[in-house]
């Protein structure tokens, strides 16, 4: 029953570009990018309850070296992808150690610090990573196997459907994750640290690799954005990016799988409901998160989930 | 060593304007356990609010000061209602979630009322000159260190010797006694954050004569405002007074002898390496807490 609703709902998705407009799409796909974000930052925060700020910079990181790298080697997207996942992820492991130390406010500020400097490092180093006009990325292209061309990813509709496809196996790997003993470690970790490692659960590495994952997540998403738009600039990987995906997992409901899905994509399709207003539309956003976070602090799968158990 | 001075000159201009914004982000954050990313906007309002005051109504300099204080509190006493009262019993997360939320109302406001255009303030003082040894500076440049210390002074002999002071200071020890002793916590809450945010905002006035005033600069002073409060020690005023200065400092010699790309990042490297080998910071002393 609910792998036939799964189902239904990637299939509507999927359908969703012959129904909707080009702009819709877009908006659908940048949906599906902060997906991918939002559940990673999720593996951290939310299952082990380590407090980041960085998703942003691990996002930018993914992006800037798939550009580095066609800029200078001349690969293309099926040798990046798995690179900019791998650095991405490696970045990750460097927060995740001093994050061994530190807690709560303290680790909330080394990952500002870490985002910060990424980007600042972006938008300086001029001659590395282009500077704040950025850097052109080529399209995916043809996509061939044993020598015979399968199909193009040049089209809007082409990426949002290889997103979709990526997204998709990225979250089922995300969920069997959390069903293994590593998920249910990170679980312990968040619930009691101390406790978990006197059971004899390997904590440094259970941070660790919740660290890892969730950077490679962003370093996926952020390979796959950089072919997407074409190029990369250090501004589409702020702090306020950051912040954003933390209030998608907060506004969904963090350490539930589904909550930062839902944040996501309502926080992602929000501006777009208010039409007339769309000048407003940020102003608004922030209020509403205001809002959100004052009256549902528990998310909203939380809310639903509290409702449900009062009414049984 | 005659340019050197100069570097330092205008390191402590700057560092001056750090050490008001972030004296105000560990007060919030020390007595009430606050993360207020907001803070940048009430630089940024403060700003506006002074510039405002002088060019479009033509107040003297003391009064539009005035002005940016009442104007700026009265910012911290809304910001209160909004980040503070509706989020007793929860954990940092949420004040941080929704003082983002603040952040980017606010600047999307001041965006859509005062427009993007930046402005500068020029006064009377601007075109002043003053050289003391081979330093020179505009006579309003030299004022901000010299506000930034009147201002510091007088909140720490509040902190000290008034009742609201030791109320304040109680609460940043231990909440609960400070309750059972007989403070008035929500009054403490509401203070503190109206002094913290005019300090910002005054702040924020003293800085438009030296950078542009536009609606996002807050981002940034509120992000080196955080270092500052990291290596002065969560809630350590002093220490945030000293470590904003060093900051201003070191940004200062850093854009002139090493490479003016790093200015912005110096701090946060600092920050991390703090973070790592002192997480107490510079001048905080470790101790635990059941």
């Amino acid at each position: 029953m609910k792998k036939l609703a799964i189902l239904l709902v990637v299939a509507l998705v999927a359908a969703a570009p012959f129904v909707v407009g080009g702009y819709e799409t877009n908006v659908l796909m940048n949906a599906l990018l902060y997906v991918i974000l939002a559940t990673g930052l999720n593996l951290v925060a939310g299952y082990c309850g380590q407090f980041s700020f960085a998703q942003g910079a691990f996002y930018g990181i993914g992006a800037y070296t798939t550009a580095i790298l066609s800029r200078d080697l001349g690969t293309g997207f099926w040798f990046n992808f798995p690179v900019g996942i791998a650095v991405a992820g490696l970045f990750g492991l460097l927060l995740g150690i001093p994050a061994l130390r530190l807690k709560g406010h303290f680790l909330a500020i080394v990952t500002i610090a870490f985002q910060t400097i990424v980007y600042l490092t972006l938008s300086q180093w001029t001659s590395f990573t282009g500077g704040q006009t950025g850097l052109p990325v080529p399209s995916i292209g043809p996509v061939s196997l044993f020598g015979t061309t399968l199909f193009e990813i040049t089209s809007l509709r082409s990426y949002f459907w290889f997103t979709l496809v990526i997204a998709v196996i990225l979250l089922f790997a995300v969920w069997r994750l959390l069903q293994s003993r590593i998920g249910r470690e990170w679980i312990a970790i968040r619930d009691d640290e101390t406790l978990a490692s006197a059971v004899g659960l390997d904590t440094t590495r259970g941070k660790l690799t919740a660290f890892v994952g969730s950077a490679a997540l962003a370093g996926a998403a952020g390979v796959i954005t950089a072919h997407a738009m074409r190029g990369v600039t250090p501004d589409d990987f702020t702090i306020w990016i950051s912040a954003t995906v933390v209030a998608m997992m907060i506004v969904g409901g963090k350490g539930t799988f589904i909550g930062p899905i839902i944040g996501a994509v309502l926080l992602t399709s929000m501006p777009e409901f208010l039409g007339g207003f769309a000048e407003y539309k940020m102003f608004l956003f922030g209020v509403l998160l205001v809002i959100t976070v004052t009256l549902l602090p528990e998310g909203l799968i939380g809310r639903v989930r509290r409702l449900r158990e009062r009414f049984s | 060593m005659d340019l050197f001075l100069q570097y330092l000159a205008n390191g402590v201009v700057i560092g001056s304007s750090y050490v008001l914004v972030a004296v105000g982000l560990t007060l919030i954050f020390g007595i009430l356990g606050v993360v207020n990313f907001a803070h940048g906007e009430f630089y940024m309002l403060g700003a506006y609010a002074g510039v405002t005051a002088v060019t479009l109504f033509g107040m003297p300099l003391p009064l539009a000061l005035a002005v940016v204080l009442v104007f700026s509190a009265l910012l911290g006493f809304g910001a209160e209602a909004i980040l503070h009262k509706p989020m007793k019993n929860r954990d940092a997360t949420s004040s941080i979630i929704s003082s983002f939320g603040l952040a980017v109302a606010l600047q999307n406001a001041a965006l859509l009322t005062l427009g993007p255009q930046p402005r500068l303030l020029k006064t009377e003082f601007s075109t002043i000159p003053i050289e003391l040894g081979p330093v020179f500076m505009p006579l309003q440049r030299a004022l901000i260190p010299v506000a930034m210390m009147v201002l510091i002074g007088a909140l720490y002999l509040i902190l000290r010797y008034t009742w609201t002071g030791r109320s304040l200071r109680s609460m940043s020890q231990h909440a609960t006694v400070a309750r059972l002793c007989g403070v008035r916590v929500e009054r403490v809450a509401v203070v503190t954050f109206m002094v913290g945010a005019a300090l910002a905002g005054v702040a924020g006035f003293l800085m438009s004569s030296v950078f542009m005033v536009h609606p996002i600069i807050g981002n940034m002073i509120v992000l080196k405002a955080f270092t500052v409060v990291i290596l002065g020690g969560m809630g350590n005023i002093l220490g945030a007074a000293v470590a904003g200065l060093l900051l201003g400092i070191t940004e200062s010699m850093t854009s002139a002898y090493l490479a003016n790309g790093l200015r912005d990042i110096i701090g946060f490297v600092i920050v991390i390496a703090v973070l790592l080998f002192r997480p107490q910071g510079l001048f905080g002393k470790a101790f635990e807490r059941s």
